[in-house]
């Protein structure tokens, strides 16, 4: 390896590093400020700029809580086995960092060579490959902890990520088909000016599968089954304590940000946006906007919905994601058919009807999932 | 038709509208903030930030409310406080205090005479559970709710125990705290302290007229 | 009486693989054991095979102590047995207490009496559905909106007795004393406001299709069973007894009040009726928080009661219709001060002996949201 591709190597990842840890950092403060304030509450707005009374609506939260985490005793319980835990938080990690080099993200100061590194053809199954390895670490921090909470949340987050698996890929596989290309920067450049794939039936069903499905592989509520606080303490990381625990939480949401720049990659055009002619750094900007739109989203839907139960999430993924995303992929393939044709008014007519068979088929698998589920009548005594 | 996940947007419209509202609805939205209802709405604007800048006014003068309770106080009258403390030391609210956390010893003069006052009156801090029983069974109106509420101190074990010359409060300062309940006590300790001297007139008359007639008696007998 | 058995499960006995249940002791420290509570769970993967409650945590000794000391000393203790409704305890012995010496209650006492257990009752409700919602594994939306308004009322019961909690408000013969000037009019704004609010908690939580399919056929408690293990409150209600003792002692003045009990047709009785009586509940307890604020009469506050009695030999048995249940005090007076036997009758202690027989064959997760739509508060539990 040359030495100039190194560097072209250090400078494409390094700040790519750097922007997302920091956008953690703010990540963590927005969430909690959200939901404080969806909750009628003010949240953190003490810590601002040390030895001042400045408070700065609390944006030095954020390091002060990865400081007091860095100094945290680090606790392994006995007979818990060492090594494993100590290699799952890390695990967690790498595998969500690795993705982040393949999401679209034109900085202005990568150049041919360095984008090289990231311009590889197979980025959605890369991306899919790798962030199936959170499972792993997910599963070995459960059972190296020896303890029977972390057990039963490394077993429901296995079940539950690889269940979800299979939408999330089915719902990237219309996009591919659509495009013909796995490159993501080939997908995002097909929605270029606005021809983003949600703005279509099937697209946009294929977005919402993804994002439902992104939020289980994230373990985000209302799928946060596997750290079910009222049930299981805190899951698979009860027994972490101190830094390692930060590295999950780390990991946590550098996962939330990769899942979520996937979703903008394939669904809302990648760093399309107004304004690129006169300025294209502006791409990343909009990029990085979409993500945090999505994360917004997850916050909100975080603050409002109680989780499910285990069972029914099982339920939910095999028998209404699934078969609606097989569905989905037929009308996505009826729906590029007609797009051949090149004729306007057969357009509508495909538009119409996907419309009619995607909204029938949920509620006809909702209806049929619910079971004895319906709203009831109560009486009263004088 | 119900709309696929009706309910789900409903809640999800309810904390949106939750979320604004606490930036523009304050009152309504963030409650803890309206003092308004309070005997001096200023509350707020006179106590800051208040774990950081508390004031003296906060610990000593504040009416929190009319009924707050926090912790006893021993009545004086005024002046110097032993000489005007209205209690007796008949140990009533020690025997009823419910987590027994008062303790009481009489006060003798150098020859051992009682007099009516406490040598000792110690309050635990961290046993007495704000609950009033004593203020209720003291027949001397002695011993009243204080709304002090910092209390906390570094020394667990000497300065948990509130000692008699720091229970001390004048009457005065119980008016300051709880208008209301201090002048209605005032107010029935003077009906029974009429009523009393009533009674004392009324038993001194009646001694003096035992007497008279005792002495009537005499004299008839004497007569006789 | 039906008791639940345990459901069948054959464990995998094969060559080389061997299967066993896992034992998992949840509590007595458990985010969502409501306190110290200990559930002795037998899984089979997620699905409960065995539980045993463990309670006595919280054990003080409360009714020993109350036989050791005098009638009025022992009011402040009541109200840290269900720290949720110290006003409704404080009625319940005070009821008790004046069967024993046969005083009257004043008028506008009763009137208070009936507002200050109704914005009790809401309080209870209001926090229990938040629990019950965070129980579900919400991140405490619903329950911070439940605090907002209980807040309100908390405010209510400051002004009036000195403490949000610890009300220690209600005396033998009367309260302790008048709500201060203008607390009335503030009382009738909270409740002015509260429906407005639980309008908006409905729309929140009511039609919300996870909490549906989470709660309906969950916890089944059958009217047979619950009669017979002495459930009372809105969860005899939810199985579709409609009994309160509101309406059947008419206890106080609750005579004069219109007021409808709300109760299921009993084939359902699972955590999500039990959640819809109470919120039903709460509107009907504004109707008669309504009805009190405007009929409310001036007057006296305390009968003649004297503060420290020595009742005549005698038993007694008062008991009112708490927010969780049935809440009886029972005394037997010998001439003393004290009583000689003070014995409670805690109405989350007796509904939780079902936990057991609705739990079985659900999940794990099931268990713990049964566990919170029974509504027990460790401290009137364990006493
Ligand atoms: S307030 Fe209650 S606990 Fe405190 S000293 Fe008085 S009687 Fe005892
Ligand atoms: S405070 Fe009252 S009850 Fe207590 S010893 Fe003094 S006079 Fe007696």
């Amino acid at each position: 390896m040359s030495l100039e591709l190194l560097i072209d190597i250090l400078i494409a990842t390094v700040p790519l590093m750097l922007i997302f840890a920091t956008l953690f950092a703010f990540t963590t403060w927005l969430e909690r400020k959200a939901l404080a304030r969806i909750q009628n509450r003010i949240g953190p707005n003490k810590v601002g700029i040390p030895c001042t009374r400045i408070g700065l609506f609390g944006l030095g939260q954020p390091a002060a809580d990865g400081i007091k985490m860095i100094f945290k005793e680090n606790i392994v319980p006995r007979g818990a086995d060492r090594l494993f835990h100590l290699l799952a938080p890390i695990l967690a990690l790498i595998p969500s960092m690795l993705v982040l080099c393949f999401l679209p993200l034109d900085f202005p100061w990568l150049n041919e060579n360095s984008v090289k590194a990231f311009l590889l053809d197979g980025a959605v199954i890369f991306f899919f490959a790798i962030t199936g390895l959170n499972t792993l670490a997910v599963f070995m921090a459960g059972w190296a902890s020896r303890n029977k909470y972390s057990l039963l949340g490394g077993m429901r987050a296995v079940a539950q990520m690889v269940s979800y698996e299979i939408p999330l890929v089915l719902s990237a596989v219309i996009v591919v088909m659509m495009v013909g290309s796995l490159n993501a920067g080939e997908i995002a450049g097909a929605q270029k000016g606005g021809n983003w794939f949600v703005f279509s039936p099937w697209g946009f069903a294929a977005f919402v599968i993804f994002f439902i499905a992104a939020l289980a592989e994230t373990n985000r509520s209302p799928f946060d089954l596997p750290e079910a606080e009222s049930e299981i303490i805190a899951g698979y990381f009860t027994e972490y304590s101190g830094f390692k625990f930060a590295l999950f939480f780390l990991a946590e949401y550098i996962a939330m940000f990769a899942i979520s720049g996937l979703a903008v990659t394939l669904f809302l055009g990648g760093g399309d946006g107004p304004g690129l002619a006169v300025l294209p750094w502006l791409s990343v900007i909009w990029f990085l906007a979409k993500i945090f739109a999505l994360i917004a989203v997850m916050i909100w839907l975080r603050g409002t919905l109680p989780r499910l139960r285990v069972d029914q999430l099982m339920g939910f993924a095999w028998k209404f994601m699934l078969p609606l995303s097989i569905l989905n992929i037929f009308v996505a393939g009826f729906a590029w058919h007609a797009e051949q044709l090149d004729n306007k008014f057969i357009m509508v007519i495909t538009w119409l009807i996907s419309l009619a068979v995607l909204y029938g088929a949920a509620s006809g698998l909702n209806q049929l999932n619910r079971g004895k589920v319906r709203p009831r009548e109560y009486k009263y005594a004088e | 038709m119900r709309i696929l996940g009706g309910g789900i947007f409903k809640g999800m419209a309810v904390t949106l509208r939750n979320f604004v509202g606490s930036y523009i609805n304050k009152k309504e939205r963030l409650p803890t903030n309206d003092y308004s209802w309070r005997a001096d709405g200023a509350l707020p604007q006179s106590i800051g930030d208040y774990p950081k800048e508390k004031g003296e006014q906060l610990s000593d003068t504040t009416t929190v409310t009319e009924y707050s309770r926090n912790f006893p106080m021993l009545l004086h009258d005024g002046g110097e406080p032993m000489d005007t403390v209205r209690c007796v030391a008949c140990q009533i609210c020690e025997r009823e205090c419910p987590p027994q956390c008062i303790y009481i010893e009489k006060d003798y003069d150098e020859n051992g005479k009682y007099i009516k006052r406490p040598a000792v009156f110690d309050i635990d801090v961290s046993v007495c559970m704000s609950c009033q029983i004593c203020v209720e069974v003291c027949p001397f109106d002695a011993i009243v709710m204080n709304s002090q509420f910092e209390l906390s101190t570094p020394d667990r074990f000497g300065g948990l125990l509130v000692r008699r010359d720091d229970l001390l409060k004048s009457n005065d300062y119980y008016h300051k705290i709880h208008p209301e309940e201090a002048a209605a006590r005032d107010q029935k300790m003077a009906v029974e302290k009429a009523a009393k001297e009533a009674k004392k007139k009324a038993a001194a008359e009646k001694a003096k007229a035992a007497a008279e007639k005792k002495a009537a008696e005499a004299a008839k007998e004497e007569a006789k | 009486m039906s008791t639940a058995a345990a459901p069948n499960y054959e464990l995998i006995q094969q060559d080389g693989l061997e299967t066993n249940l896992l034992e998992v002791s949840m509590g007595p420290h458990h985010p969502s054991t409501h306190g110290v509570f200990r559930m002795d769970v037998k899984l089979d993967g997620e699905t409960v095979v065995d539980l045993r409650p463990v309670f006595g945590y919280l054990h003080r000794n409360h009714e020993k102590l109350a036989e050791n000391m005098s009638y009025l000393s022992s009011m402040p203790f009541t109200d840290r047995l269900d720290y949720f409704n110290s006003m409704t305890n404080n009625w319940a012995y005070a009821l008790a207490a004046e069967k024993l010496i046969e005083v009257e209650v004043p008028e506008r006492a009763e009137y208070l009496r009936v507002i200050m257990a109704e914005l009790t009752r809401l309080v209870n409700h209001v926090s229990l559905v938040g629990f019950f919602i965070n129980d579900l594994g919400a991140l405490g939306t619903p329950l911070l909106y439940a605090f907002r308004e209980r807040e309100k009322i908390l405010d209510l019961f400051e002004q009036a007795s000195g403490a949000r909690m610890m009300c220690n408000y209600f005396r033998f013969g009367g309260l302790r004393n008048d709500v201060p000037e203008g607390w009335l009019e503030r009382a009738a704004k909270v409740v002015d406001h509260f429906p407005s609010f639980l309008d908006e908690y409905e729309q929140l939580l009511c039609e919300n299709e996870i909490i549906l399919s989470r709660t309906q056929g969950v916890g089944n408690l059958p009217r047979e069973l619950a009669i017979s293990a002495g459930v009372t409150g809105p969860m005899l209600r939810a199985s579709g007894v409609a009994y309160d003792l509101r309406k059947v002692d008419q206890y106080g003045i609750y005579d004069r009040f219109k007021f409808r009990v709300p109760y299921t047709d009993g084939d359902t009785g699972d955590c999500y009726d039990r959640f819809m009586i109470r919120m039903l509940e709460m509107r009907e307890s504004i109707e008669i928080l309504k009805q009190a604020l405007a009929g409310i009469p001036e007057g006296e506050i305390m009968g003649n009661a004297p503060r420290v009695f020595k009742p005549k030999p005698a038993e007694s048995y008062g008991r009112i219709e708490g927010p969780k249940g049935e809440l009886g005090f029972y005394l037997i007076a010998d001439g003393t001060p004290k009583p000689y036997r003070y014995r409670v009758r805690p109405p989350s202690l007796i509904n939780l002996t079902v936990l057991r027989d609705m739990c079985l064959g659900g999940k794990i997760a099931d268990a713990v949201i049964i566990l919170g739509s029974i509504d027990i508060v460790l401290g009137e539990v364990d006493r």
